[in-house]
C-alpha cells in the first residue's frame, strides 16, 4: 500500500508552517470527505494518509492500529436514519474485518442517544466481540445529561472515577478527555480547571519528539463557535501539547470529517454511524439531517490510524459504510 | 418548589389538542390565576384546585432547530407553559436554578411545569447549553 495514493495533494500553502522539517503534507491528504476511505499512518509522529486496505508488511511488524468510532447516538429513532442499530452493527463488522486487528478501540461519545437503559450495553458488548485488546469510552453530552455523568463515569471513568485518562501504548501518549460535563447556561463546551491542572502534570514528563493524540468529544478547536462546535477552555489544553512534534487531536459530536492543521497539532473530528449533521453553518441550526435512502451510509462511518514506529507519519483513515 | 412537571410522550395529546387538561395527573391540570394575583399555594392547595379545567389554552413553547420558539414568555402566576421538542435532537429544558429539570424530551415529546410564583426563571437545554430562555411570572 502506497502512503501517498489516492488522496495525494502536492500542498505547500499557508496553513503548512515551515522551519521545523516535519512535512505535513501527509495530513493535508487527509480530507477524507464522505464517499471516501482514507487511512491515515503515523510515521515519525505525524499521520499521513493511504487508501484503506490491508497494512503493509513493515506497518505490521512494527507499528499498530486503532478504531475511532463516535456518535454511535444507540436509541436514536428520527427520521435521519430509522436503523441506527443497524449502521452502527455495519461499523462493527468493519472492524470485525480489519487485518490486521486494531489494538484497541476508541469511542468519542454520544455512545447512547439518550442513556436509556441498556444502551450503554449495547455497544459496550458490540465492541467486545471484535478483536481489540481494550476500548476506551469518552463521553458525549447524551451520555451524561440524564444524570451528571454517573452512569458514566460508573462504567468508564477509570481508575480516578473522572473520566479523563491517559494512558501510553508503544511509544504514543494517548490522552481521553472530557468536555461535556456541567454545561452552563449559555456555555460551551467546556474541560474545567481539575482536568486542566491534571493534563499539564499528565504531560509534563513526556520528551517533546512522543507523538500524543488527544480524544475529546466536542472539537478542541473553533470548529463553529455559533452552534457550540468549540470547547471554551480547549486553547488552554492545547497550550500545554504545543511543544510536542506530533500531536493528533480526535474529536466526535459533529458528524463530519473536518481538519485543521495548526503548528504540530492536527484535528479531526470523525463520521457518526447514525446520522450526519449539516456543514457549519448550513442552514438554521445543527441536528440530524435527512438525506436520500441510498446515500445514508455515504455519510456514516468510522476511523483507523496507523502508527509506524520510526516512519513520518502517523495515519488516520476514515472510511464510510457504502 | 416542588415539581409539577410531567415529560410525556405528546403527539397524540398535540394531534387530538388536548393540551394539559384532561389525561394528565391532577397536578398537572391548570388552573390560571388571575394577573396579579401571588400565588402563595402550596402543592397541596393546587391539587384541590384542580377540578377546575382551564379555559384557556396554556402557552407552549416549540424547540425547533436548537431554539425556543418564545425565548422570553411572560405569563400570569399559577400558569402551567408547555415545551414541545420539534427537533430530531433530544432537548432539556432545566432551570439554571434547577427550581424545574425535565427528562430529555425526544421528537414530540413534552414538558409542562406549573409557574405558581412571581419571579423570572431562566433556564437552558443542559445538552445545548447555548439554547436559552426565559418566563416572567407575574
Amino acid at each position: 500500500m502506497n502512503d501517498d495514493s489516492t488522496y495525494a495533494r502536492d500542498a505547500d500553502g499557508p496553513e503548512v508552517s515551515d522551519g521545523d522539517g516535519v512535512d505535513r503534507r501527509g495530513f493535508l491528504q487527509c480530507m477524507a470527505w464522505a464517499g471516501t476511505g482514507l487511512v491515515w499512518t503515523a510515521a515519525g509522529g505525524i499521520l499521513s494518509s493511504r487508501a484503506l486496505g490491508p497494512a503493509s508488511a513493515e506497518e505490521s511488524a512494527l507499528g499498530f492500529s486503532f478504531v475511532q468510532i463516535s456518535d454511535t447516538h444507540i436509541g436514536f429513532k428520527g427520521e435521519a436514519n430509522k436503523d441506527a442499530l443497524g449502521t452502527f452493527e455495519q461499523a462493527i463488522a468493519r472492524i470485525k474485518a480489519l487485518d490486521p486487528a486494531p489494538s484497541f478501540i476508541v469511542h468519542t461519545g454520544d455512545i447512547t442517544h439518550t442513556q436509556k437503559a441498556g444502551a450503554f450495553d449495547t455497544v459496550t458488548e458490540a465492541l467486545k466481540g471484535t478483536k481489540a485488546e481494550r476500548v476506551f469510552y469518552i463521553p458525549g453530552e447524551n451520555d451524561v445529561f440524564a444524570d451528571g455523568g454517573k452512569e458514566y463515569l460508573g462504567r468508564f471513568g477509570g481508575p480516578a472515577g473522572t473520566g479523563w485518562q491517559s494512558f501510553d501504548y508503544k511509544g504514543v501518549h494517548f490522552i481521553g478527555l472530557i468536555n461535556v460535563l456541567n454545561f452552563k447556561a449559555g456555555g460551551l463546551g467546556s474541560l474545567g480547571q481539575a482536568q486542566l491542572d491534571w493534563l499539564k502534570k499528565d504531560v509534563e514528563r513526556l520528551t517533546s519528539s512522543t507523538p500524543v493524540v488527544v480524544f475529546a468529544h466536542v472539537p478542541l478547536w473553533a470548529v463553529y463557535p455559533k452552534w457550540g462546535w468549540v470547547t471554551d477552555d480547549g486553547g488552554q489544553a492545547l497550550s500545554y501539547l504545543k511543544r510536542f512534534g506530533s500531536v493528533t487531536v480526535l474529536n466526535g459530536h459533529i458528524h463530519q470529517i473536518m481538519q485543521k492543521v495548526e503548528g504540530n497539532i492536527s484535528f479531526h473530528t470523525a463520521l457518526s454511524t447514525a446520522f450526519p449533521q449539516p456543514a457549519p453553518g448550513v442552514g438554521e441550526g445543527p441536528g440530524p439531517v435527512k438525506v436520500p435512502a441510498e446515500q445514508l451510509r455515504s455519510v456514516l462511518g468510522l476511523r483507523e490510524v496507523n502508527y509506524v514506529q520510526g516512519k513520518t507519519p502517523l495515519a488516520v483513515v476514515d472510511s464510510t459504510l457504502a | 418548589m416542588n415539581g409539577n412537571h410531567r415529560s410525556i410522550r405528546a403527539r397524540w395529546l398535540w394531534r387530538f389538542g388536548v393540551l394539559g387538561t384532561v389525561g394528565f395527573s391532577v397536578l398537572a391540570v391548570a388552573t390560571r390565576a388571575p394577573a396579579g394575583q401571588s400565588a402563595h399555594g402550596t402543592a397541596a392547595s393546587q391539587m384541590a384546585q384542580s377540578v377546575v379545567v382551564a379555559a384557556q389554552a396554556e402557552p407552549r413553547i416549540e424547540i425547533t432547530k436548537h431554539k425556543f420558539s418564545r425565548p422570553t414568555l411572560t405569563v400570569p402566576a399559577g400558569t402551567t407553559v408547555t415545551w414541545l421538542n420539534r427537533d430530531e435532537d433530544v432537548h432539556t429544558v432545566v432551570s439554571t436554578t434547577q427550581a424545574f429539570k425535565s427528562a430529555g424530551l425526544e421528537t414530540d415529546e413534552a414538558y409542562s411545569y406549573k409557574f405558581a410564583k412571581p419571579g423570572v426563571y431562566e433556564y437552558f437545554c443542559t445538552l445545548h447549553p447555548l439554547m436559552t430562555g426565559k418566563v416572567i411570572v407575574k
